[in-house]
């Protein structure tokens, strides 16, 4: 395990150590002299193409270049209420088996941002930005310098409204419907706020850094950063999630099995 | 400066669910390394399956479901539908069992007729989280 870890650590060094030494190019501008978003990124640590896994020798021996399953997301320690800090323990215990993407709801940012599993693409005009996931097949439509509606309807990845902040595009997201899953087992309330700033430093880099607000869940506010790389001539392509979904019948099938229904829960 | 980073990064490799927890249904304590023969494919999301044919020691022909990555991702990493693996070919599977014992089994690695290795869907315990709440 060890090694293994050494491993990865040595192809995370590496990258950033070429991500260092890469010509970087300037930010891409548009005509009235915002940052352009525009592109198809992939949340990664390394620049230029798709990060695409390459077996080892030895199965079940972590590649060298593994990034596709590695999350570049970075958080601060997520401040739980008692509550909440007890149900995540619960659903950590339960290995997430009530995962709402199980059934192919959309889970909202961070979360449908830093899946470096699949492309995202920024359309940005002057007056919306629109973000579109091949991940679930989501998208958000924010326009820029409006207000949120006063008909809102509570949704799973909310209502976005943006702004520009020098050379970062600003999004204030709410009326989410509870029961969101974020990470490590945290279940978001309808109180939820997302502030999200999106910044793209470089032609190849876009960061994002979301601060994440929900007095019923947290006792204070917390943040979280997902590194997006441009990765040029890759498009997105369809994921109809609900196409073929065995799992959710599998899993109810285990949970009504008496024998089987425990055998996955930790410490049983 | 650069491992000071390249730690904090690890730190946070509690790796996402693109779909499901692997934990839930499969054991990652429990490998699997067989050879057989595909009867068939289901090139779908969220998950693409291989259907295997692999004879057991006693002659017995036992029909594998190997559960994998979507098409997107295969598609992505040197995988081409219809001509990458197809009805016939043999496929050596390296991977994780179900938990009931069934002949069902999340697939990480396939290694091809002609030796080619490819993977077909992530490491064990993607998606199930920490074991603690950090």
């Amino acid at each position: 395990m060890r090694t293994a870890c050494f491993v990865i650590a040595c192809v995370l060094v590496g990258s950033i150590a070429s991500a260092q030494t890469a010509k970087i190019q300037p930010t891409p501008r548009t005509a009235d002299g915002k940052p352009d978003l525009s592109g198809v990124y992939q949340a990664s640590p390394r620049r230029g193409g798709w990060d695409a896994e390459a077996p080892g020798d030895e199965p079940g021996v972590p590649a060298p270049r593994s990034a596709v399953n590695i999350n570049t997301t970075v958080s601060d320690p997520i401040p739980y209420t008692p509550e909440a800090r007890k149900r995540a323990q619960d659903i950590l215990n339960q290995r997430s088996i009530d995962d709402p993407t199980t059934r192919c709801i959309f889970a909202a940012s961070p979360r449908i941002t830093g899946v470096g599993l699949f492309p995202v693409q920024f359309v940005q005009t002057p007056t919306q930005v629109i973000i579109l996931y091949e991940y679930m097949w989501a998208h958000r439509v924010i326009p820029i310098g409006a207000k949120h509606p006063d008909d809102l309807s509570p949704s799973f990845m909310g209502d976005s409204v943006g702004h520009w902040e020098g050379n970062t595009f600003v999004v204030d997201v709410v009326g989410f419907k509870p029961g969101g899953w974020l990470t490590g087992g945290l279940v978001t309330s309808d109180a939820l706020r997302l502030t999200e700033r999106y910044t793209r430093v470089d032609r190849d880099q876009l960061t994002y850094e979301v601060t994440i607000e929900d007095p019923k869940v947290l006792t204070k506010p917390f943040t979280q950063r997902t590194t997006l790389m441009l990765r040029e001539g890759a498009r997105l392509r369809e994921y109809s999630c609900a196409e073929n979904n065995m799992d959710p019948a599998v899993y109810e099938k285990m949970l009504k099995d008496p024998a089987s229904s425990t055998s996955f829960i930790r410490g049983k | 400066m650069r491992w000071v980073i390249a730690v904090a990064v690890l730190s946070s490799t509690a790796v996402l669910s693109a779909h499901h927890s692997f934990g839930v249904a499969f054991d990652a304590t429990k490998t699997v390394m067989l050879t057989g023969v595909i009867t068939k494919i289901a090139w779908t999301n969220p998950h693409t399956h291989v259907w295997v044919d692999v004879k057991d020691a006693s002659g017995q022909v036992v029909n594998w479901t190997l559960e994998g990555y979507p098409p997107n991702v295969l598609e992505r990493t040197g995988w081409k539908k219809d001509v990458t693996i197809k009805v016939g070919d043999t496929l050596t599977f390296f991977g994780w069992r179900a938990r009931d014992g069934s002949p069902f089994a999340h697939l990480r690695e396939a290694t091809l007729t002609d030796g080619k290795k490819l993977y077909f869907g992530p490491p064990a315990g993607t998606g199930e989280g920490p074991a603690t709440v950090k």
